[in-house]
C-alpha cells in the first residue's frame, strides 16, 4: 500500500503521503511487511481525513472470534440506548481461512477511520506463513505502545486492594518480530528485536503519559542482566529519557522479580514500561490481580491510529454464546474509545453506570464471583445510565 | 461533540414522559389507537434519551411556511427537540439576526433545519454561513417517492458535492474593462476530504460505487486534482466500485438512464447542476431532503435551494422535502424510531394519493398536506 502511494504521491505534489523521517529513499517492490521490518526510517503513515462528519464518529469495529461478537453486540445496545454518535464499520474476519484478505482490509478500514474497536481475533491456522492477525494488525499500523489501566473495582473482591497500576507496553517489536528460522536441523532462532528508535517512542510515550496524568514514578522492566544488549538497550535508552523528565521518579526492575512483587506487594508500582513478551506476562499478572480477565480494557496508540480492546488477549472461545462472558472489559474499551474521541459526555454516562453496577449494585458474571448472566450486567448498567 | 446530545439523559425521566404524552394526543387524533400503541412501546424503549436542541433558520420565501409545517408534525408526536429559530434572511437584511448569532448557535447545538437561498452580494448568506461552519459536504439523496409520477422509476443515487470552493470562492475580479476573471480553486486538502466523505458516506449507506464527476480533460489541473486526489481515496476503499464520468454526459446519463448511479461525488459547480438535474427526475425542489456536514455541525435542508417566492402565502408549497430533512435530522441524533415515524407517514401519504400539493399534480394545501401527515404518523 505504501509502495503504491508514494507513486501516486509523487505527481500530486499537494498530498503529503510517506513520511521520511530521515529523509531515506523508499525501496521499489517491498511488501508493508517489509517495509515494516527492513525500513525502520520510513515512518509509512499517510494523512488520511479524520471520519468525523456532523459531529459523528465512524468507528472500525472488529469483533473477532469467541466472545467478541456478543460483547460487541452490547456495546452497540449501549451506545444505541445513550445515543452515542458513533457510526461503527463492521469488519468480520473469518478464522478459518488462511489468506489474509479480510485482515487487510480491517486494516485499511482501521487507517481511514483511525479508531477501532476490537475483541480478539483467532488465527486458527498454525502454519508458518500465517502471522498472527492481532500482531499483524499492530505492525502494520505501527501502533508501537499499549496502555492498560489496572485499577481496583471495591465490588470484585481480591487478595490486593485499591491497586492503581498503568501498563505500558512496546508492542510492535521485541519477541512478537515474527522472525523464526530453523538454521541447522534441530535448531530453531527466534529473534528479539530491540531498536533504538522504538525503545525511545515508547519510553516518550510512557514519560509523557506520567506527566500529563499526574503519576508519580515510572518502572522499566526489564532483563537486561541476561540480554545485556537488547534489553539493555531499552534501559538505556529509558534512563536516558528520565533525565529529561526530573519531575518523575524513574527506577528499574527485572522481569522475574518484578512478577514476584506484583503479587506480593503491587502498591509500590505506578506506570510500568517494558517490552512485548513481558508486557504481555505483566499484564495478564495485573489482570488476575484484579479479578481475572473480563475487567479490564486496553489501548493500542501509534502516531496515527488508536485501536481499544479488552485488556488480556484472550478469545474466550469456550464461553462464547452462554451468556455468561464478562461483558465489562469491552464496555470499558468502549468508553476509552469514547473519551479518546472526545465523547467525554457520553463516556461518563457509561462509566458511571459501569461503575455503579460493579461497585455498588454488585452485579456480577461468575467469574468475578456473581452469579448473574452477561446479559443482566449489561441490563442492570443500562438501568443505571442516567441514574447516576 | 458531546454538545450534540449535551441535555440526554439530564432530563430523561422527562423525556419519556413526554413520548407517553405524546401517544395520548396523537392517538385521540388520529384515531389509529390500535396500530399506534405497539409502535409507540417500541420507541420507547429505544429512544429514552432526554431533549435535542436544534437551531431553526426559516429563512426566505416559503421556508417559514415548510418550518412551520414540522414544527406542527414535531408537536404533534412530541418529539424530544427543541428548536431555537433565528430569522436569517437576505431579502429583508435590515430585520435578519447577525451571521455571528446563527453561526454560534449552530455551532452550539451542532444541528440545523435552515431553508433559504437567494442572490444578492458577491458571497451570499448561504456562502458566508458554510464557510463559517466550514460545510464542506452537501449531501442530497435523490430517491423515488411512491406515486410522484416521473419519468424514470426507483431513482436512489446520493449526490456529494464539495460546497466551500471550486467556483463559488467568490473571488472575481475585471482585469481590464470588459475582461472579467473568476477564480475556481481546488485544493488537494479539501478535494481529499469531500472524497473521503462520499467514500465513508458510501461505507456507512451501505452502498456499492461512487463516481467521480468531473471535467478534467479540459481543466486537466483544477478537476485533475480533484479526480486524482478521488482515486487516491477510492484504494482505501477496496470493497466500493469506484467509477468517474465526465459532467457533461453525467447529466445526459442522469436523464436517459439515472438508476446506474449510486453514490456521486462533485466538485461544487457540477454538483449544484446535478443536484438540480435529479431532484426534477423524482419531482422537484419540494420533494428532496439534503443536508450539509461539517466535522462537528450538520445543517438539514432542501435538496434543492429554492425560496420559491411565488408561492409566498399562498400555502400552496409542497413541505414534504422539510419533512424528510427533519426525519435525517432525527435519525442523525439518534431518534429512528420517530424518523421512522415521519418517513413512513410521508410514504403513506403519498401511496394513498388523496392529498397531494399543486407540484404533484393535485389541489391540496401545504396545510392539508401538513395534517394528513399528522394523521398518518403511526
Amino acid at each position: 500500500m505504501a509502495v503504491r502511494l508514494l507513486s501516486k504521491v509523487k505527481c500530486l505534489p499537494g498530498i503529503q503521503g510517506v513520511v521520511y523521517a530521515s529523509g531515506a529513499a523508499a525501496p521499489a517492490q517491498l511488501s508493508d511487511f517489509e517495509l515494516q521490518h527492513k525500513t525502520p526510517v520510513i515512518r509509512k503513515q499517510k494523512n488520511i481525513p479524520i471520519a468525523q462528519y456532523g459531529g459523528r464518529h465512524a468507528v472500525t469495529m472488529l469483533p473477532g472470534g469467541g466472545i467478541g461478537p456478543e460483547c460487541m453486540g452490547y456495546v452497540r445496545e449501549i451506545f444505541k440506548y445513550i445515543g452515542a454518535p458513533i457510526d461503527f464499520e463492521l469488519v468480520n474476519i473469518d478464522p478459518n481461512v488462511d489468506n489474509d484478505d479480510d485482515v487487510q482490509y480491517a486494516i485499511t478500514t482501521i487507517k481511514r477511520n483511525g479508531v477501532g474497536l476490537k475483541g480478539n481475533i483467532e488465527t486458527k491456522s498454525e502454519a508458518a506463513y500465517v502471522t498472527s492477525r492481532n500482531v499483524a494488525l499492530r505492525n502494520e499500523l505501527d501502533m508501537y505502545a499499549y496502555v492498560l489501566n489496572c485499577k481496583s473495582f471495591p465490588g470484585v473482591s481480591t487478595r490486593h486492594k485499591d491497586i492503581d497500576i498503568v501498563i505500558i507496553r512496546q508492542n510492535t517489536e521485541g519477541e512478537y518480530a515474527m522472525l523464526e528460522h530453523e538454521s541447522v536441523r534441530g535448531v530453531i532462532e527466534s529473534m528479539k528485536v530491540v531498536t533504538a528508535s522504538n525503545s525511545e517512542r515508547v519510553a516518550r510515550f510512557a514519560f509523557e503519559f506520567a506527566k500529563r496524568n499526574g503519576r508519580k514514578k515510572v518502572t522499566t522492566v526489564h532483563k537486561a542482566n541476561i540480554m545485556k544488549l537488547s534489553d539493555g538497550l531499552f534501559l538505556e535508552t529509558s534512563r536516558r529519557l528520565a533525565q529529561e523528565y526530573p519531575d518523575i521518579e524513574h527506577n528499574d526492575m527485572i522481569i522475574d522479580n518484578c512478577c514476584m512483587q506484583l503479587v506480593a506487594r503491587p502498591h509500590q508500582f505506578d506506570v510500568m514500561l517494558m517490552t512485548n513478551l513481558y508486557g504481555s506476562i505483566v499484564s495478564n499478572v495485573v489482570c488476575g490481580l484484579l479479578g481475572g480477565a473480563g475487567l479490564l480494557s486496553g489501548r493500542n496508540y501509534g502516531d496515527n491510529y488508536a485501536v481499544f480492546e479488552p485488556g488480556t488477549r484472550n478469545t474466550g472461545t469456550a464461553i462464547a454464546g452462554k451468556n455468561i462472558a464478562n461483558p465489562i472489559a469491552m464496555i470499558n474499551a468502549s468508553v476509552d474509545m469514547l473519551e479518546h474521541l472526545g465523547h467525554h459526555y457520553h463516556a461518563g454516562l457509561i462509566r458511571r453506570a459501569l461503575d455503579k453496577t460493579i461497585n455498588t449494585d454488585r452485579v456480577l458474571t461468575p467469574d468475578c464471583g456473581g452469579t448473574a448472566s452477561s446479559s443482566e450486567v449489561v441490563d442492570s448498567i443500562m438501568q443505571n445510565i442516567g441514574r447516576c | 461533540m458531546s454538545l450534540i446530545t449535551r441535555n440526554l439523559c439530564r432530563t430523561l425521566v422527562q423525556g419519556s414522559q413526554h413520548v407517553s404524552k405524546g401517544l395520548h394526543t396523537s392517538a385521540v387524533n388520529s384515531e389509529k389507537n390500535v396500530c399506534f400503541a405497539p409502535l409507540s412501546i417500541s420507541s420507547l424503549q429505544t429512544s429514552k434519551e432526554g431533549r435535542i436542541k436544534c437551531t431553526l433558520i426559516p429563512g426566505d420565501g416559503v421556508g417559514p411556511e415548510l418550518v412551520y409545517s414540522v414544527q406542527e408534525v414535531f408537536k404533534a408526536t412530541s418529539i424530544p427537540v427543541d428548536f431555537e429559530s433565528f430569522f436569517f434572511s437576505e431579502v429583508n437584511p435590515t430585520l435578519s439576526a447577525p451571521l455571528e448569532d446563527v453561526v454560534s448557535s449552530i455551532a452550539r447545538n451542532k444541528i440545523s433545519t435552515p431553508d433559504f437561498s437567494h442572490t444578492g452580494e458577491l458571497q451570499t448568506l448561504n456562502m458566508k454561513l458554510r464557510n463559517a461552519l466550514d460545510l464542506y459536504a452537501n449531501v442530497v439523496h435523490v430517491k423515488s417517492l411512491p406515486n410522484v409520477k416521473c419519468r424514470h422509476t426507483d431513482v436512489d443515487c446520493i449526490i456529494i458535492r464539495e460546497q466551500t470552493e471550486g467556483e463559488y470562492s467568490a473571488l472575481e475580479h475585471e482585469s481590464v474593462p470588459g475582461v472579467v476573471e473568476c477564480l475556481k480553486i481546488i485544493t488537494a486538502a479539501k478535494s481529499e476530504r469531500i472524497a473521503k466523505f462520499a467514500f465513508d458516506y458510501a461505507v456507512k449507506m451501505r452502498r456499492k460505487k461512487v463516481t467521480a464527476v468531473h471535467k478534467a480533460n479540459i481543466m486537466k489541473l483544477g478537476d485533475g486534482l480533484f479526480l486524482r486526489s478521488c482515486e487516491e481515496m477510492a484504494k482505501l476503499y477496496p470493497r466500493i466500485q469506484f467509477e468517474k464520468m465526465i459532467v457533461d454526459n453525467c447529466t445526459m446519463q442522469m436523464v436517459s438512464n439515472p438508476n446506474q448511479f449510486d453514490v456521486m461525488v462533485t466538485p461544487n459547480l457540477y454538483g449544484n447542476i446535478v443536484d438540480n438535474l435529479a431532484s426534477g427526475l423524482v419531482g422537484g425542489a419540494g420533494v428532496v431532503a439534503g443536508a450539509s456536514y461539517s466535522a462537528d455541525c450538520a445543517v438539514f435542508e432542501q435538496g434543492a435551494r429554492h425560496i420559491f417566492s411565488g408561492a409566498v402565502g399562498k400555502n400552496i408549497a409542497n413541505p414534504t422535502a422539510m419533512l424528510l430533512c427533519s426525519a435525517n435530522l432525527l435519525s442523525h441524533v439518534n431518534l429512528h424510531s420517530y424518523a421512522d415515524m415521519i418517513k413512513n407517514a410521508i410514504n403513506k401519504v403519498l401511496k394513498d394519493g388523496k392529498v397531494r400539493t399543486k407540484d404533484l399534480g393535485g389541489q391540496s394545501t401545504t396545510k392539508d398536506f401538513t395534517n394528513a401527515i399528522i394523521h398518518c404518523l403511526a
